[in-house]
């Protein structure tokens, strides 16, 4: 019996002996084949959630265009992971490093060892910290906060009562993004920020959340929510309580799914981070540095405001 | 002039919340000498030890220690005071060494803070030529036997300068040659002017080991004496406090035909070529030391391990057994020998251990459980069985360690099995739940039952078992019938 | 030995306390609709959290199920978005569900390993397969009959709670009076002398992580139901909401002692929380905090009334 079990492992783990190393070597044979052409890395924060597929399209496309060779990495947003994954592709030396770091402050070793290793990098949308980086292509978040609370006061006409979803607390882009909208609603002292509650960018929490608000506040006029899938929950909430009419939803980020929502009415507006555009953008520039180009310290792509007429057109 | 007593202990009172563990006891212990502190379960000893040791406070009393009167207010206190207690179970780091586990919390070190392991190892060398302990200092403590593990705890104490030595039920779980070992030791340390106090449910130790005893029962002290004033009946009726018969009642059963059967039966090395049979209405002592193979047996016959080879028949028929389920359906039971771990769930009440085994009996449409019928069932066995619990409903892990065991053979009778494997029956129970048991035993063979009893206790062996296999190094070497088996000659096999 | 009000309810008082608190503290709270939302939404982490009550009976513990929660979610919409029906799709996810359980249970005792590394594998492992089969994007417009689960009524009743009751319902008379509760608990609480009783140890153990299986995807079900879309990030830290319920309704780590109503209490202890500091609107700095706080006290104030008890039967 015990012998038994012995062997059965044996068998087991030689199995997966066999998987392990078929599988490294379909991967790595063409790597191999496929050298001359030049070489781009991309190192993600994380591909889980749609914004940064997004931008995993755009850099596929642009470098398919620009016949690169692209090698990606997904850290799941953990900057202990992103670390050691950019630490991996220095010794596959690319031509060029894309970053598009967990934090702005963990990974600076993670750039400054790239610069000793001779290897650019080029972060997008979050920036490092470090005078090391080529430049840093992002978008501005502080003003897509203004133009998301410009829009609601807009459409309030200029009086009413906002809540705000916030994102995971002390990340750069909820900093930014309610820095640049409270700013614009402070100037408007006949909107009444009711309440501002985290939802950590996720959907189940966002729902959760606007059903509880819903609750407490007999009276809202406009929610916003500092990405996409919590204002799709808030959605979500608004209409099991059958207040829709009452209350417009803005979000960020406009994923697919949200411009679906803001087509049909569902959402009022969402704010274009375009990270499809930031991914074109990021290996445009890497090859523009290859060709010898130089390039400014920092590239801002404009945030441009969803609307049901905006997207008609 | 100091009297000489080193631990004198007057009117000790402890109450747990309403109940009297402790009522205005006596206790007084001679410098040098080893003193038994005998009684039931539930007597006060435990309690005793653990005011002595500092892990409760008595209520009311006053102790007078090595001349002084001391108030123990944690354990720590009683070890800087001198008093050291080994439990029955072991204090000790399984993974370190023997000289780690004796020096712990104080090791030798080098100036730059480094463990000196030539000093530890000298050091331990030199407590143990002085102890007349012979273990390897460097050997992990897991690798040790029980009885060495105990001397190692022992060895600890007196390098921490122990004058008092509280060794708690030291032989329970040693088989006769160790414990012998251990008492050579015992006496070596007495007359180096070490004090013991020594608590057992073993009287017949205490005619070898002790020079007084004091009894306590009920939590009220009764009676100390000098052990060469005592009998062994005197002392089971101070204990118990009424007159016991006999302690092995053996019941006269004609024996019937060969019931069960094994043959050549072998697991690794653990088991070599065991053959034996047994008849209806016969018990069968199996004996020999620790790690004989004795337990290896019963498991391998109960399905627990699997044998390598041979065969084991009931009525003629060959039996495959892969796990203890398969033993159950086919007519054997077990009572194992580590209760605690093996033969009950402590977080459940008596009434789901007792039926645990026989679930089945009770199935209803769904796997429902009929209520009614199991807890009538349980009932029933609680009364015959005598088990002394407030109701089913109690934990058993709150019932005394006799009463427990009566838990675990009410629920292997229920399970109505043609042959009852023992795995050490009687360990750790008092001398009242003892008798008890035995009687059990006797009411089961009675009514054709068939019996294996493995134990470590020879007067046990000799005075249920019809036949003894005495078994070493995992072969039966001998076989007695009951009228010709001596403690000596089956100690001179089982060695 | 007689247990007091306090040990035996210790609890649903503390929970009761809470509740009083806040009602004082916000007038809507113990409003009806209220009371219907708290209740909604502590059904995902309650179904959950009953099945992970079951695994920890038995010593065990389960960390894959936010990882299964998103992968029966995905396959479910995914079934529908190809132009499957929404029934067949309900069923196909709660048999994946039941199938990974089933697959921890087998390598758990099959294999030997520890449940913690087993179910961490699973863990990474599902929530691979779920973005394998997004590819990353949240899977969206599903049909109405699907989105009444999650979003429906009976009455005035939401059908997730109406789901939650009848698995607190089944899942309570099983472990309370059935055989195979019994042997569950008997396995948690000495699984040695679980075995030496002549229970099936192993075929109990893969049948409690099967079950915990099926409920996982039971919530993937009423999740993506809910949400109406199923977002391969869902899920996320569920395992952990799931075992704090748990621990907060009693049961031991250690396995062999619980039952699934103080989970409950557990559930909606949480549940509360949440509710009330949005209520209240308390800072979402403060709100970890305080979460943190009561959670650790409510198991605190319920293990010392234990301590007291087990002291006074010693």
């Amino acid at each position: 019996m015990k012998t038994m079990r012995g062997k059965n492992l044996k068998i087991f783990v030689g199995c997966l002996l066999v998987v392990v190393l078929g599988i490294g070597s379909i991967i790595y044979i063409p790597a191999i084949k496929a050298k001359r052409k030049p070489v781009i890395a991309m190192a993600f924060c994380t591909l889980n959630i749609p914004f940064f597929v997004e931008m995993e399209n755009g850099v596929r496309e642009e470098a398919k265009k620009a016949d690169v060779k692209l090698i990606v990495t997904n850290a799941e947003d953990s900057a202990a992971k992103q670390m050691a994954q950019v630490e991996d592709l220095l010794i596959q030396k690319p031509d060029v490093l894309l970053l598009a770091p967990v934090d702005s402050d963990v990974l600076v070793p993670a750039v400054e060892a790239a610069h000793k290793a001779n290897i650019p990098v080029i972060s997008i949308d979050r920036s490092v910290n470090s005078d090391k980086l080529i430049t840093f292509i992002g978008v501005d978040d502080v003003e897509g906060g203004r133009t998301a609370a410009r829009y609601v006061i807009e459409r309030l006409n200029g009086k009413g009562n906002v809540i705000m979803l916030e994102g995971v607390i002390g990340s750069s882009a909820q900093r930014d993004r309610a820095q640049g909208f409270e700013e614009v609603i402070a100037k408007n002292p006949k909107i009444k920020m009711l309440t501002k509650q985290t939802a950590n960018f996720n959907r189940t929490e966002g729902m959760n959340v606007v059903e509880n608000l819903l609750q407490a506040y007999p009276k809202i006029d406009a929610i916003f929510a500092q990405n996409d899938e919590m204002a799709l929950g808030a959605i979500r909430a608004i209409k099991a309580a059958g207040r829709e009419d009452e209350i417009i939803v803005v979000g960020f980020d406009a994923d697919p799914e949200a411009k679906d929502a803001v087509r049909n009415g569902n959402m009022a507006a969402t704010i274009e981070g375009s990270p499809y555009k930031l991914g074109i953008t990021g290996v445009k520039s890497a090859m523009q540095y290859l060709e010898g180009k130089k390039l400014p310290e920092k590239i801002l792509l404009p945030l441009d405001l969803v609307t049901k007429e905006s997207l008609a057109k | 002039m100091a009297s000489d007593y080193l631990l004198e202990m007057e009117g000790v009172s402890k109450r747990f919340s309403g109940v009297k563990a402790l009522n205005n006891v006596e206790f007084r212990v001679k410098s040098g000498e080893v003193h038994a502190l005998i009684g039931e379960n539930g007597a006060g000893k435990s309690t005793l030890i653990k005011i002595l040791s500092g892990i409760h406070k008595m209520d009311t009393g006053t102790i007078c220690f090595n001349g002084s009167k001391v108030i123990i207010q944690s354990p720590r206190h009683a070890q800087q005071l001198g008093i050291a207690t080994v439990h029955q179970e072991l204090n000790l780091f399984p993974a370190l060494s023997v000289s780690e586990n004796i020096f712990i919390g104080r090791l030798p070190r080098k100036k730059s803070g480094i463990v000196d392991w030539h000093l530890l190892k000298k050091e331990t060398e030199k407590l143990f030529n002085k102890l007349g302990i012979e273990i390897d200092p460097t050997t992990t403590v897991e690798s040790l036997g029980v009885a060495e593990k105990q001397l190692v705890e022992i060895a600890r104490a007196l390098s921490q300068g122990a004058k008092l030595v509280i060794m708690d039920e030291p032989t329970s779980s040693l088989s006769q040659g160790e414990a012998e070992r251990l008492f050579k030791i015992i006496t070596a340390l007495k007359a180096n002017g070490i004090t013991f106090i020594y608590v057992t449910h073993k009287l017949e130790e205490l005619f070898q080991i002790a020079d007084r005893i004091t009894v306590f029962r009920d939590g009220c002290y009764i009676k100390t004496k000098e052990i060469a004033d005592c009998s062994y009946q005197e002392l089971v009726e101070l204990m118990v406090g009424r007159e016991l018969t006999s302690l092995f009642p053996k019941v006269q059963v004609e024996l019937g035909e060969p019931v069960f059967k094994v043959n050549n039966l072998s697991r690794n090395k653990e088991i070599e070529n065991v053959s034996f049979s047994i008849r209806r209405g016969e018990i069968l002592g199996i004996s020999g030391l620790v790690g004989a193979g004795r337990t290896e047996l019963a498991r391998c016959l109960f399905g627990v391990t699997l044998p390598t080879n041979g065969e084991i028949y009931m009525n003629e028929k060959q039996l495959t057994i892969k796990k203890p389920l398969d033993a159950i359906k086919q007519g054997i039971c077990l009572v194992p020998e580590d209760r605690k771990n093996q033969g009950l769930v402590l977080k459940m009440s008596v009434q789901k251990n007792i039926s645990l085994s026989i679930l089945s009996m009770f199935r209803k449409t769904f796997g429902f459980i009929d209520g009614h019928k199991e807890s009538a069932t349980v009932q029933d066995a609680v009364a015959q069985l005598k088990i002394k619990t407030p109701s089913v409903e109690q934990l058993v892990g709150n019932l005394s360690g006799g009463n427990q065991q009566k838990v675990v053979f009410a629920k292997e009778f229920l399970a109505d099995p043609q042959l009852l494997i023992l795995d050490e029956p009687t360990r750790g129970v008092d001398v009242g739940a003892k008798a008890e048991i035995h009687r059990l035993i006797g009411n089961f063979v009675k009514k054709g039952g068939s019996v294996l009893m493995i134990s470590s206790e020879l007067p046990e062996i000799m005075g249920m078992s019809d036949r003894i296999l005495v078994m070493s190094k995992g072969k039966i070497v001998k076989e007695f019938q009951r009228s010709e088996a001596t403690q000596e000659k089956i100690l001179e096999y089982a060695l | 030995m007689k247990k007091t009000f306090f040990q035996k309810y210790g609890i649903l008082i503390i929970f009761l306390l809470l509740c009083l608190v806040l009602s004082f503290l916000s007038p809507v709270f113990l409003s009806i609709p209220n009371l219907i939302n708290v209740v909604r939404q502590i059904s995902i982490n309650g179904i959950l959290a009953i099945g992970m009550t079951l695994v920890i009976l038995t010593g065990g513990i389960d960390l894959s199920v936010g990882s299964q929660v998103a992968l029966t979610g995905a396959i479910v919409a995914g079934l529908q978005a190809h132009g499957q029906g929404a029934f067949l799709a309900v069923i196909v996810g709660l048999l994946l569900g039941a199938f990974l359980g089933c697959i921890n249970g087998l390598i758990i005792t099959k294999g030997g390993l520890p449940p913690f590394i087993v179910t961490l594998g699973m863990l990474t492992a599902a929530r691979g397969l779920t973005l394998i089969y997004t590819g990353g994007r949240p899977i969206y417009d599903l049909s109405k009959a699907f989105n009444f689960i999650g979003a429906g009524y009976l009455g005035s009743i939401p059908i997730p709670v109406i789901i939650l009751t009848l698995v607190l319902l089944v899942s309570h008379f099983v472990l309370k009076y059935t055989i195979f509760g019994r042997e569950v608990y008997a396995v948690g609480g000495n699984p040695e002398a679980s075995v030496y009783s002549g229970i099936n140890k192993e075929k109990r153990l893969v049948q409690v992580y099967t079950i915990m299986g099926f409920l996982s995807g039971l919530t993937g079900i009423v999740l993506t139901s809910r949400l109406g879309s199923a977002d391969p990030t869902a899920g996320v830290g569920f395992e952990l909401d799931a075992i704090t319920a748990v621990v907060i309704g009693g049961t031991s780590m250690f396995g062999g002692e619980g039952a699934v109503t103080g989970t409950l209490i557990g559930a909606l202890i949480i549940g509360v929380i949440n509710n009330g500091l949005n209520l209240l609107n308390v800072s979402s700095y403060y709100q970890q905090v305080v979460k943190g706080v009561i959670v650790v006290g409510a198991v605190l104030m319920d293990n010392y009334a234990r301590k007291k008890q087990q002291k006074i039967s010693e």
